[in-house]
């Protein structure tokens, strides 16, 4: 079949659709609405020039090229930029394109120029297009038609250029410089071999992420545009300048944020991480494998994918049975009429999957092709960094894993934290935490920063709540990008929770975690301050702020809707949870002279509440005990709150929905409200006590090693298991409380050495079984911390 | 009443007694309000005993608490001392620390 190639040399007198600036025009060119590709866009011009050759296969001369203009900054608005279109039939322009009149292997070539055309919806358009056509002789092979093309600004698009460089060959590569060559593509460097064609000095190939001066500083990207400027992009900032960043700048930067916050307390608070998709530093990056250098694996093994997808297609036919067709948007979706599914996933794309071993030294590869098509509802798409990830339509979530690996690959993660970090991904990427356009101004007096969050926060819907968070702290100069309101966080959750405004208490368990005060009445203005709480802890959670605060275990699960049970008074009241169990465990006839009552203290004036109608003419027998025992679980840690509560919720879920958020348990929702601290282990190792062991034992060495390999999620898991809490006191683990003062962490020889091991809430006690050697041991402390649900374990 | 056998013998100790409104889920808060001299035992009449702190059991009486209370004054619990000073007497010069606990008997309980 007959093929041409297209050469799209420029455009000129393009419509000015903005009056302050230019667009950025690029160009889609379509053959008979299924061959596409585009031109890289020019910057900020009327008149752009692009000169890019396309080559096409299977034209007759009844096919019609079509040629679109857009704006590259306002694709993705609804009228995507529209500048302009122009169709041509090819036969007008070329003849019979089987005849070969001029009978040398040049074939013919014309140079068309046209005016560009308005679309159904009308908009202004101006300008004409400039493009050179002309007849491929027989078939030609010849890939250079698919010339380079100028580097583009849009990482989309520069990852298929260079992927679709090697022709449309579907035969799997798995070479190493194969997937070298992807993963360079993949983070948008396509821009280097163009470098290398147009400027002879440079002798190598620099990634996108250094030059000759080395690497660029972290979030700092270079590219060329087509008249082959460096410039930069600061994907911290999203601006580019010509300027190329310094180190220094940012360390100086940086050094002015440090010395803002010297408290060890704000620290620590700032220290706090949640595992997302993009910063978590144990699953690799494709980010930091573009340099060629061996990608950071942290211990764990992680697989990493590595592609070269993009929204435009590649190169070569369309495999048999399959239709490339464009949504009315204009997305092109691809249809296999063999299994009559859609896809968005272009069936010639080639891509490269990595999968690195424990060990890092057995790299696998093989092209996703082989993987077959993805599941039904499934789409892949790429991050502006060039990272995979896949959409679920079905249910319209994100993640990073590929649905068709198997989940055995990262089998060395532990369930916990894959579960924990697919949630969060999953919990970010609903459409009701997206964060609304525009601003959301609060400014308030550090002084005074309670009142006036409260008449800030209070007054504004919240759907104003949902846009970008702007905090003010007024007289002070400080714009919001992050540091502000994470300061605001901080101030503010420390103010609301201090036990003083009695909204809150401390547990009687210890003297860190907070619980709501029952007797929180005393002020009438109570319930609107807990909807203003409520408001306020889910306005740190959408916005990814942490507060400095940790309520007691209960608190979590009734958050979740879940039920309350016995175990959950560990962490309310210690004493009240043993005596409970105490009367599970022996027989309180004749011993114990208890109702189904309860007495409550209100201000010195004792009122008898009943746990069920007419509770308290109703006996507790060693029959009822256990309902007793759980009405009155109930009674003490719920239903004397339950306004409050209610009032809580109601703030807090104008901002996360109820359903969302049940995704987590009870721990992780602690994890995703306060964060995950920074866990100093020399403090925790020099305060550490210990029962039936020494420091020296072999098991204890073994304990230390553990905790000094494991990252601060699993240490703050640990510290969860044992002391109920994540919270670490701010002078560090010498201030570690128990139900009944201070309590060092403490290890205690206990336990066979096939089993788990135990901890004691209340008394921040671990029994650590004598364990014979260091991998048992691992293995059976990341069991227990993992896989133990709920607070406290006797 | 101070056990016969102990330096307390003939002297007669007030105790108050609060119930919290969690008893018997929770232990009574015990104190003298009489002045003792006992190294579990501090000046403002606290009492360091395990049953009124986390070794409480809701089957425990009044009376049997006031009888742990009377063997502690029998038997005190220098290893787990209140008054440190106390219990560092009562281990090196047991004849001192009987002498002083007599005599503050028949200063503040007779």
């Amino acid at each position: 079949m007959p093929s041409i190639s297209v050469k799209l040399v420029a455009a000129e007198s393009l419509y000015k659709r903005d009056v302050f600036r230019s667009p950025d025009p690029f160009a889609v060119l379509t053959i008979d609405g299924y061959q596409t590709k585009s031109t890289s866009a020019a910057k900020k011009t009327l008149n752009p020039y692009w000169n890019e050759t396309f080559k096409f296969d299977d034209v007759t001369e009844n096919s019609i090229l079509t040629i679109q203009v857009f704006d590259q900054k306002k694709f993705k608005k609804k009228d995507q930029g529209f500048l302009g279109v122009v169709n041509v039939r090819i036969g007008d322009v070329l003849g019979h394109l089987d005849e070969d009149t001029t009978g040398g292997s040049r074939g013919r070539e014309e140079t068309i120029t046209r005016d560009l055309k308005r679309s159904n919806d009308g908009m202004a358009v101006s300008g004409r297009l400039i493009s050179v056509l002309s007849k491929q002789v027989g078939r030609s092979t010849d890939s250079t038609s698919s010339a380079p093309s100028a580097p583009t600004s849009s990482a989309q698009a520069s990852g298929s250029v260079s992927s679709s460089r090697g022709t449309g060959t579907h035969t799997p590569r798995p070479t190493a410089a194969a997937v070298e060559h992807t993963l360079q593509s993949g983070a948008g460097s396509s821009s280097g071999s163009n470098n290398a064609a147009s400027n002879n000095s440079s002798t190598r190939q620099y990634s996108s992420f250094e030059d000759q001066y080395g690497r660029l500083p972290p979030g700092w990207e270079r590219r060329t545009d087509n008249f082959g400027r460096t410039y930069y992009v600061d994907h911290n900032t999203r601006t580019t300048t010509w300027k190329r960043p310094t180190l220094d700048q940012s360390e100086a930067e940086r050094g002015n944020q440090l010395s803002a916050n010297t408290e060890l307390q704000r620290k620590q608070h700032r220290g706090r991480t949640l595992p997302t998709g993009s910063s978590d530093n144990s699953s690799v990056t494709v980010q930091t494998s573009t340099s060629s250098q061996t990608p950071a694996v942290n211990g764990s093994a992680a697989a990493a994918f590595a592609a070269t997808g993009a929204t435009t297609s590649g190169l070569g036919e369309l495999p048999s049975g399959w239709e490339q067709r464009f949504t009315p948007e204009g997305r092109a979706y691809f249809v296999d009429h063999n299994t009559r599914t859609t896809t968005w996933v272009d069936p010639r794309r080639q891509q490269y999957i990595r999968t690195y071993g424990p060990t890092n030294t057995t790299i696998q590869q093989q092209p996703v092709s082989q993987l077959g098509p993805l599941p039904s509802g499934w789409e892949m798409r790429l991050t502006n960094t060039a990272r995979v990830y896949f959409v679920d339509h079905n249910t319209k979530t994100t993640t990073w894993d590929d649905p068709r690996l198997p989940s055995s690959l990262d089998q060395n993660v532990p369930q916990y934290k894959r579960d924990f970090r697919r949630k969060v991904i999953y919990f970010r990427s609903q459409p009701a935490l997206r964060i609304l356009p525009g601003q959301c101004h609060i400014k308030v007096r550090r002084k005074n920063i309670f009142e006036d969050a409260y008449q800030e926060i209070m007054r504004q819907t919240p759907e104003d709540l949902k846009k970008r968070l702007m905090i003010k702290f007024d007289g002070e100069e400080g714009l919001d990008y992050g540091g502000v309101s994470r300061e605001f966080f901080f101030l503010l959750s420390h103010e609301m929770f201090n036990p003083f405004y009695c909204l809150f208490e401390y547990s009687a368990h210890d003297n860190y975690t907070i619980q709501i005060n029952p007797n929180s009445g005393i002020n009438p203005e109570h319930l609107n301050y807990f909807k203003f709480i409520g408001r306020v802890v889910g306005l740190g959670v959408f916005h990814r702020r942490f507060l400095d605060a940790f309520f007691v275990g209960a608190l979590y699960k009734m958050m979740l809707r879940k039920k309350v049970v016995l175990q959950d008074m560990e962490g309310v009241d210690a004493e009240v949870h043993n005596s409970l169990k105490w009367m599970l465990e022996n027989s309180i006839d004749g011993i114990l002279d208890l109702t189904f009552s309860a007495d409550d203290e209100r201000f010195g004036e004792l009122l008898t509440v009943d746990l069920k109608p007419d509770g308290r003419n109703i006996e507790v027998t060693d029959e009822n005990k256990k309902e007793y025992v759980e009405l009155f679980a109930q009674w003490k840690i719920v239903d004397r709150v339950q306004e409050q509560f209610r009032a809580f919720m109601d703030g807090f879920n104008e901002l996360i929905p109820e359903d969302l958020v049940t995704v987590f348990d009870e721990r992780e929702l602690e994890l995703l409200i306060g964060g995950i601290a920074e866990i100093d282990v020399e403090d925790w190792k020099k305060h550490t006590d210990y029962r039936g062991y020494q420091e020296s034992d072999e098991v204890i060495k073994w304990f230390w090693k553990c905790i000094t390999e494991w990252d601060n999620e699993q240490r703050a898991r640990l510290l969860q298991f044992t002391t109920g809490t994540s919270r670490i006191p701010v002078n560090g683990f010498k201030d570690l409380q128990g139900s009944d003062g201070p309590r060092r962490f403490t290890i205690e020889k206990a336990g066979e050495i096939a089993q788990l091991p135990k901890s004691h809430t209340c008394f921040n006690r671990v029994d650590l079984p004598p364990y014979d050697d260091y991998e048992n041991m691992k293995q059976k402390l990341t069991l227990a911390v993992e896989e133990t649900i709920g607070f406290g374990q006797e | 009443m101070g056990p016969p056998d102990s330096p307390y013998a003939g002297g007669v100790f007030f105790l108050s007694i609060h119930f919290p409104t969690d008893y018997p889920f929770k232990p009574p808060k015990i104190a003298f309000t009489t002045k003792i001299y006992h190294p579990n035992i501090n000046a403002n009449g606290n009492i360091c005993l395990d049953i009124l702190k986390d070794q409480w059991s809701p089957a425990l009486t009044i009376s049997k608490v006031l009888l742990s209370i009377c063997s502690l004054l029998t038997d005190a619990n220098p290893d787990d001392p209140l008054v440190p000073e106390i219990a560092h007497i009562y281990k090196t010069d047991r004849a001192k620390y009987e002498a002083t606990a007599r005599e503050w008997t028949k200063k503040y309980a007779v």
